[in-house]
C-alpha cells in the first residue's frame, strides 16, 4: 500500500519532462537499467538510454545475443523491472514505475509460467477473476480464446498433462484472454523444436493479424525475427544498433554486427578512391552506393548469396563488379552449394563465401579452379563502423 | 535525454562526479526491500529476543563469578571459568567425547554407505518404499527409541543372553562407552544414510559403466569413480552424524554410565544440584558451541549446503 | 574364491565375467540392508512386545497384560504431562510455522541490506547443540524472570509458556529451512506471471505461491511437530516443578530406573509419531496421487 504512494508520487515527478504526445502503442524515451555489479564494482548498464517508438498492431521484435538488455526491455515495459532513468509509455499513459498489476499489458513467458495448480480453464480465467469481469463474462471469453488457441477438450487438464505446444498455446491463451492493448512475448518459441517452432512462427503471426494486437517480441533467432516481424530491432550491449522492417536490416545492414548477426556475410574491406567507386585490398575497384570522401576505410558488406561465380575466362559483364580468385573449398548443402573462395593477390589474401543454386543449368566448380566473384553494386552495404 | 527525466528531487549537484545518479527505481527498489524486511520481522525479533540475547547472556555468565553457596555473582568478571577448560577433568570429558562421536561417525559409514549404495541402485519404486521405511525410526521418538537399547542392553536383556549363550563370559553392554556408540549410531545413522543416498542417486551410473569400460575392476572403478563422487555426501553425513554426538546429551544418561560422562551431560551437571556452577557450565556452553561451529563452516565449506 | 574360479574353466566361460562378481557384491549389500533395517526395527519390537509383560521386572517375561496401559491412563501425572506435550505441540508449531514461512518468504524472494546476518541467524538454532540452547535459554528466562521481579514485582515461573517459547526459537529455523527449499525450486516467473495477470501481490501468494509451496508449510510443520514431541533436553531445563513434558517425565523416570509403566509410554509416545508420519504421508501420497 505505501510503495503505491511512493510510486505514484514519483510518477508526477517524472510527468513534467516527459517527451510530447505520441500515437505508439508503446514509446520508450531514454530508457536506461543499471543493475547493482558485485562487490564494490560498477554497476552493470543492461539497457543504455534506448529511445524506441513501437506502432500500434505492429507485430515488433527485439533481436540480438543474450545479454544485449533485450529482454531487460520487454520486462520493463511488462513492469519485473523498473527503469532506472527515462520514460515508458504505452498508449501515452507513463507506467514506467507501475507494478506490473496495473498495467495495460500481458506477457507471455519463456517457461510458459502456467500454474501448474490449476487446470487450463483456471489458468486463463485468472487474469479475468482478478479484474472481476463477471462470471458469465468470463466463462465466455475463455471460451473464445480456446477456440482461438483450438485446445477445445482440453479445458480441465493440468498444465503438466499438455505437450509443450500445447502448454505454448495455453500461455498465449491466458494472455490474450485479456485482451491486453499490447502483447509482450519473451522467447516463446524457445522450448518447443524446430518443426513445431516453424509452425508456430506462423500460426503466431496470422494470430496477430487477426487480433489486431501490438505483439512486442523478444528473440535471439534472427530467423524468426526475419519471418515474423513488421519491424525489428536489433540489440547488443544494451543498444539499438538498428531499427527497420526485416528486408532493410538483412539487406541493409548499418554496421558490422548486424550484419554479422543477421544472416551470413562476407565483409570487405576497401578504401574510397573517388566518388562511389572504392578499391578493395587486393587493388581491384568496385562501384557502391556511398558519399564517403576518398580515402576513407570503409567495409563493405554482401551476403553470399548475392554473389555470383564465373570461370576467370568467362565474359565480363560490366554491370557488375567482380574480383578474381581461386576455389579452396565446395560444400554440398542439397539445395545449393557453399564455396569458400581465395581472393588471389593484395598484402593477404581472404576467403570469400558464395552459395550458388544447384538447379540443372548452373555450373559446378572444382576446387582449385580460378574464378572470378561477381556481385551488382547495389547488393553491397557499406557499413559505418 | 536520461539524465534530464531523472526525477529533479534526486538533487544530482551534490553527486560525486564518478558516482551515477540514483534512479528512477531507487524508491520502488527500496520500498520493495523494506516489504521483504518487514515480511521476515516478526521471525527475526523472535530469533533475537529468544536466541541472540540468550546467547549473549550465556557469554557473560561465563566471565562471572560462582558464590560459596552456589549462586551465581553477576559481577568481579574474570576468566576463571575457562581456565578451569584445561582441569584434567575437563580435558579427559572432551577427548572422551570426542572419540565416542569419531567411533561413533566411522561405524555410521561403514554401515551407511552399502546400505545408501544398496538403495540407491533398486528400482525408483522399491527405492522409494526402503526410504519410508529408514524414515519412520528417524521420526520416531528419540528418547524412547533410545529407552529400548536400555532394554536390549539390560542384563537380563535379549543381546545380554545370545552374547551368554555365544559363550561370552559376564557380558556387561549397558553403561559402557559401546552402549552408548551403540545407542549414538541408532540414533543419528538416518543422518548419515541420507545425504549418501542423495549423492549416490544424483550419480550418473554410466560414469561407472565407462570406467568399466576402460579396463577398471569393479573395485577400481569404485574408487576412482563412485567414492570420489559421493563424498560430499560422505563430509556431510559425517558431519550431520558428528556434531549431535559431541553434544550428546540423552544418550550417555539413559545408556551410558559414570565412567562415559561426555561434554553435554557434564554442562548440563553444572546447572542442576547443590554442586551447580553456572559460569563454568557457560564457559563449557561456549566452548562447545565454538567447535560446533568450526564443524559447521567446514560443512559449508565442502559444499554441504546443496545436500 | 578366485583360485576356484580360475580353476573352473568351464564355468567361467559360460558365466559373464563382469555379472559374476556383481552377484556377490549385491548379495553382501542385501544382507547388510536387512541387517541395518533388523538394527532399526529390533529395538522397537522388543519395546513393544516388553510393554505388555505382566511381570514387575522389565526382562522378565510372564505372560500377556494390558496392565501397564491400564495404570499409564489412570496415572494423573503421565497424563498431565501428555497434556502440556500436545499443548506445547501445537501451540509452537502453530506459532512457528507461521513466522517460519514468513522469514523463508523474505529470504527468498526480496533482497535488502541485513538479509546475510539473518540468514545467519536462522541458521543457528539448526546446528546448535540441544544441551548449549537448552543452557542459553533457561539462563535467559531467569533473568528475564528476575527483571520481571525487580521491576514489576511479579514473579513468573518456569512451565509451559516457557517450554512453547523455548521450541518456537528452534522450530521457526527447521519451518523456514524445508521451506526455502520448496521456494527455491519453485520458478520466480510464475509469480510474475500472476501479477502481469493483474494480481496484487496478496493475490498472487494467496492464489498461486501458497498453494504451489503449501507441501513445503505442511512437511515444515510436520518436522516442527515432531521436534517438539521429540524435545528432553531444552523442555528439562526451562520447565518448572509442575508442569514437565512428557519426555521429561520419562527422561526423570529413566534416571530412576526403568519400570513397565515407562515401556508402556515410550509405546504410546512411539504410535503417536508413527501415526503422525504415516499419516502424513498417506495425505501427501492421496494429493499428488489424485
Amino acid at each position: 500500500m505505501i510503495e503505491e504512494r511512493d510510486v505514484t508520487d514519483l510518477q508526477t515527478a517524472v510527468e513534467p519532462t516527459a517527451p510530447a504526445t505520441t500515437d505508439a502503442a508503446v514509446s520508450l524515451h531514454g530508457v536506461t537499467k543499471r543493475f547493482p555489479g558485485g562487490k564494490g564494482s560498477e554497476p552493470v548498464v543492461a539497457v543504455d538510454a534506448i529511445d524506441l517508438n513501437i506502432a500500434d498492431g505492429e507485430f515488433f521484435s527485439l533481436l540480438g545475443p543474450s545479454g544485449c538488455g533485450k529482454t531487460t526491455t520487454l520486462r520493463m515495459i511488462a513492469g519485473f523491472e523498473y527503469p532506472s532513468a527515462g520514460s515508458i509509455r504505452i498508449f501515452d499513459e507513463e507506467v514506467g514505475l507501475k507494478p506490473p498489476n496495473k498495467r495495460p499489458v500481458n506477457t507471455v513467458f519463456q517457461s510458459y509460467a502456467l500454474f501448474p495448480h490449476m487446470t487450463v480453464a483456471q489458468n486463463i480465467a485468472f487474469g479475468l477473476e482478478m479484474k472481476d469481469v463477471g462470471r458469465d463474462e468470463t466463462a465466455r471469453r475463455v471460451a473464445e480464446v480456446i477456440e482461438l488457441v483450438q485446445l477445445e477438450g482440453r479445458e480441465n487438464r493440468k498444465p503438466k498433462q499438455l505437450s509443450g505446444g500445447q502448454q505454448q498455446r495455453v500461455a498465449l491463451a491466458r494472455a490474450l484472454v485479456n485482451r491486453p492493448k499490447v502483447l509482450l512475448l519473451d522467447e516463446p518459441l524457445g522450448a518447443l523444436d524446430l518443426k513445431l517452432r516453424q509452425t508456430m512462427q506462423i500460426e503466431l503471426k496470422q494470430m496477430q493479424e487477426k487480433v489486431g494486437i501490438t505483439f512486442v517480441y523478444v528473440t535471439h533467432d534472427q530467423e524468426e525475427a526475419l519471418t515474423m516481424s513488421d519491424r525489428i530491432a536489433v540489440m547488443e550491449s544494451g543498444h539499438l544498433l538498428q531499427v527497420g522492417p526485416p528486408e532493410e536490416i538483412y539487406d541493409r545492414p548499418r554496421t558490422r554486427f548486424v550484419a554479422d548477426f543477421i544472416g551470413e556475410t562476407n565483409l570487405l574491406d576497401a578504401t574510397i578512391r573517388d566518388h562511389g567507386i572504392a578499391e578493395l585490398r587486393d587493388g581491384t575497384q568496385v562501384r557502391l552506393d556511398s558519399h564517403e570522401p576518398a580515402g576513407t576505410a570503409v567495409t563493405l558488406a554482401v551476403r553470399p548469396e548475392k554473389l555470383g561465380l564465373v570461370r576467370a575466362d568467362a565474359d565480363r559483364n560490366h554491370d557488375l563488379d567482380a574480383v578474381h580468385g581461386t576455389v579452396a573449398r565446395a560444400t554440398f548443402m542439397g539445395n545449393a552449394i557453399a564455396y569458400e573462395v581465395r581472393i588471389d593477390g593484395g598484402s593477404e589474401p581472404f576467403p570469400v563465401e558464395i552459395r550458388q543454386g544447384n538447379a540443372p543449368g548452373i555450373e559446378h566448380f572444382a576446387v582449385g579452379e580460378q574464378v572470378r566473384v561477381r556481385w551488382s553494386p547495389s547488393s553491397a552495404s557499406v557499413l559505418e563502423d | 535525454m536520461a539524465t534530464t527525466l531523472t526525477p529533479p528531487d534526486s538533487d544530482q549537484t551534490s553527486v560525486p562526479p564518478a558516482k551515477l545518479p540514483p534512479g528512477l527505481e531507487t524508491n520502488a527498489e527500496k520500498a520493495e526491500s523494506r516489504r521483504g524486511f518487514l515480511i521476515g520481522l516478526p521471525a527475526y525479533a523472535y530469533l533475537v529476543l529468544f536466541f541472540a540475547l540468550p546467547l549473549a547472556i550465556v557469554v557473560v555468565y561465563s566471565f562471572a563469578t560462582r558464590s560459596t553457596t552456589g549462586l551465581t555473582v553477576l559481577a568481579d568478571w574474570n576468566l576463571q571459568s575457562y581456565a578451569r577448560l584445561t582441569d584434567s577433568l575437563v580435558v579427559a570429558i572432551t577427548w572422551r567425547s570426542l572419540w565416542i562421536a569419531t567411533l561413533t561417525t566411522v561405524v555410521s559409514l561403514v554401515v551407511a554407505y552399502p546400505f545408501a549404495y544398496y538403495i540407491a541402485t533398486r528400482t525408483p519404486r522399491v527405492r522409494a518404499a526402503l526410504l519410508v521405511l529408514v524414515m519412520i525410526p528417524f521420526w520416531s521418538n528419540f528418547l524412547v527409541r533410545t529407552f529400548a537399547w536400555r532394554l536390549l542392553l539390560s542384563s537380563d536383556g535379549p543381546v545380554t543372553r545370545i552374547l551368554e549363550t555365544l559363550g561370552f563370559a559376564n557380558p556387561r553392554l549397558l553403561f559402557t562407552p559401546s552402549a552408548v556408540i551403540i545407542g549414538l549410531v541408532y540414533g543419528y545413522l538416518p543422518f548419515m544414510i541420507l545425504p549418501l543416498y542423495a549423492s549416490l542417486e544424483r550419480m550418473d551410473h554410466s560414469l561407472v559403466e565407462a570406467a568399466r569400460d576402460l579396463y577398471a575392476t569393479g573395485w577400481e572403478a569404485f574408487r576412482k569413480v563412485t567414492w570420489p563422487l559421493s563424498k560430499p555426501g560422505v563430509i556431510a553425513g559425517s558431519i550431520l552424524v558428528f556434531i549431535p554426538s559431541f553434544g550428546a546429551f540423552v544418550t550417555p544418561e539413559v545408556l551410558g554410565g559414570t565412567g562415559t560422562t561426555m561434554l553435554g551431560s557434564y554442562i548440563g551437571r553444572q546447572f542442576v544440584g547443590t554442586a551447580s556452577d553456572w559460569p563454568f557450565g557457560a564457559a563449557l556452553s561456549v566452548a562447545i558451541l565454538f567447535v560446533m561451529m568450526l564443524a559447521a563452516m567446514f560443512y559449508f565449506r565442502s559444499g554441504g549446503k546443496d545436500l | 574364491m578366485s583360485i576356484v574360479d580360475t580353476g573352473d574353466s568351464t564355468a567361467a566361460v559360460v558365466q559373464d565375467s563382469v555379472a559374476r562378481p556383481r552377484r556377490t557384491v549385491d548379495r553382501v549389500l542385501a544382507g547388510n540392508a536387512w541387517l541395518v533395517f533388523l538394527f532399526l526395527y529390533l529395538p522397537i519390537l522388543v519395546l513393544i512386545v516388553l510393554s505388555f509383560n505382566d511381570n514387575d521386572r522389565v526382562g522378565v517375561w510372564t505372560e500377556f497384560s494390558v496392565r501397564w496401559y491400564g495404570e499409564m491412563f489412570e496415572n494423573s501425572r503421565i497424563m498431565g504431562a501428555l497434556r502440556t506435550s500436545i499443548l506445547v505441540a501445537v501451540l509452537s508449531t502453530a506459532v512457528s510455522t507461521v513466522l517460519g514461512t514468513a522469514a523463508a518468504l523474505s529470504l527468498e524472494r526480496f533482497r535488502y541490506r541485513s538479509q546475510r546476518a539473518f540468514d545467519g541467524l536462522l541458521y543457528l538454532p539448526v546446528i546448535i547443540p540441544d544441551i548449549t540452547m537448552a543452557v542459553m535459554l533457561l539462563l535467559f528466562f531467569v533473568q528475564a524472570f528476575d527483571i520481571v521481579l525487580l521491576v514489576t514485582g511479579v514473579g513468573l515461573s518456569r512451565g509451559l509458556g516457557t517450554i512453547t517459547l523455548a521450541h518456537i526459537a528452534f522450530n521457526i529455523s527447521f519451518v523456514a529451512l524445508v521451506v526455502r527449499a520448496r521456494l527455491s525450486g519453485l520458478d520466480a516467473s510464475l509469480e510474475e506471471a500472476a501479477a502481469d495477470l493483474y494480481a496484487s501481490r496478496w493475490q498472487a501468494f494467496r492464489r498461486v505461491t501458497l498453494p504451489l509451496i503449501a507441501p513445503g508449510v505442511a512437511g515444515g510443520a510436520l518436522l516442527a511437530l515432531t521436534l517438539s514431541l521429540d524435545d528432553v533436553v531444552i523442555a528439562e531445563f526451562v520447565s518448572g516443578a509442575g508442569t514437565t513434558t512428557l519426555p521429561v517425565y520419562v527422561f526423570g523416570a529413566l534416571r530412576r530406573g526403568v519400570s513397565p509403566l515407562i515401556n508402556a509410554v515410550s509405546v504410546l509416545m512411539l504410535v503417536g509419531s508413527i501415526l503422525l508420519v504415516v499419516g502424513s504421508l498417506a495425505i501427501s501420497r492421496r494429493r499428488t496421487g489424485g
